[in-house]
């Protein structure tokens, strides 16, 4: 199914937002598991999105990893090596846990974002302003969405949608020219 | 009445799903490391599958002749309780003794294969269901074949696909967002 998703309004929205959360598998990982025959599991991030959470940090817009689905501590691994501030893991109710988490910083439903992939996300979209799906999103979470990345989950839909949100709040270009000054690539 | 609609109501009659593991849960393809260890590729939208059958009170089992613990390890991911996760290459005595155990009859049952292995089951099941890339002769005894391919969310697929023809789609969608 094609959905069409009006820029303009999604960039809208995107220009209110101070705090972006997302889940970690479907978006971070292709929802894909590796179990070797002992047992053992493996998980695979892609290095890019990790750039963009930064990204976003540097200029000044809060990002959680807001977890429902996490099998071990893979997420937690990940965020560690990227610094994340806040995360919280297999989460119940994560519409719930936004719901507190904006208002801990006093920030109304429309200054936060979400990016989903899986009917388990749809309530927590509802909760949510500004809100994307990857591009292999189910199509309810599609439907639902302001925002469909062209990156599919595990292949860069966060370093893609930070971009959105900073360009929808016209501080791409300066981050552009900062992170060139810093040697970062 | 057409192929489609046949699959629709054969999948209204489903109270058990039946799995293979290999080249239905899996890609089919094995990794192997450098000091010889295999791994295997699952997907985690299987996982809700699986949970969306057993939330719409569908039962889900393993049944696969290559035992390995990755299979607990994935049973346990997926929450598929331990005694039903059947690791044996005689699949059709396998279905004989649970039947026995449980009452329920061919009809009732849903089989997902891919392989020549899976033939005898998947002609004495009511619902027999191939991925995309399985072999032509599993696709051609299965009364309906995912578009997904092995390993690439064909449970996530299935379990949609009948939940739907039952009508039990959006209560589970509703239950699990």
């Amino acid at each position: 199914m094609a959905f069409e998703k009006d820029q303009a309004r999604a960039m809208e929205k995107a220009r209110r937002v101070k705090l972006f959360a997302h889940d970690v598998h479907g978006v971070l990982t292709p929802n894909t598991l590796y179990c070797d025959v002992e047992g053992r599991k493996r998980f695979g991030f892609w290095h890019v999105d990790g750039f963009g959470d930064l990204s976003l940090k540097m200029n000044g817009i809060q990002v959680i990893f807001l977890d429902s689905t996490s099998v071990g501590d893979e997420g937690f691994f990940r965020a560690k090596e990227l610094k994340m501030d806040k995360t919280y893991f297999k989460v119940k109710d994560k519409a719930a846990r936004l719901d507190e988490l904006r208002r801990e910083h006093d920030l109304d439903a429309a200054d936060t974002a979400y990016i989903g992939c899986e009917i388990t996300d749809l309530a927590v979209m509802q909760a949510a302003g500004f809100t994307a799906a990857t591009a292999d999103a189910v199509d309810e979470v599609k439907a639902a969405a302001d925002w469909i990345t062209k990156a599919p989950g595990g292949r860069g839909p966060i370093r893609e949608i930070c971009e959105f949100i900073l360009r929808a709040q016209g501080s791409w270009d300066d981050w552009v020219v900062k992170v060139t000054q810093m040697g970062y690539k | 009445m057409t192929n489609a609609d046949r699959s629709v109501e054969l999948a209204k009659q489903v109270k058990f799903v039946i799995l293979d593991i290999h080249g239905i849960l899996t890609d089919n393809t094995l990794y192997y490391t450098d000091d010889g260890i295999k791994s295997e590729c699952f997907s985690l939208v299987d996982r809700i599958g699986c949970k969306a059958l057993m939330e719409a009170g569908i039962g889900v089992s393993f049944l696969t002749s290559k035992v390995s613990r990755a299979m607990d390890v994935i049973g346990e991911i997926y929450e598929v309780p331990k005694e039903l996760r059947w690791g044996t290459g005689a699949k059709i005595a396998k279905l004989d003794e649970y039947q026995k155990e449980t009452g329920l009859k061919d009809e009732d049952f849903c089989y997902v294969g891919d392989e020549m292995i899976d033939l005898g089951v998947m002609s004495r099941v009511g619902f027999p269901v191939a991925p995309s890339d399985g072999a032509p002769e599993a696709k051609d005894v299965s009364a309906h074949i995912t578009r997904a391919a092995g390993g690439k969310g064909v449970v996530r697929e299935l379990a949609e696909f009948i939940l739907k023809a039952q009508g039990k789609w959006e209560a589970v969608v509703e239950k699990l967002s």
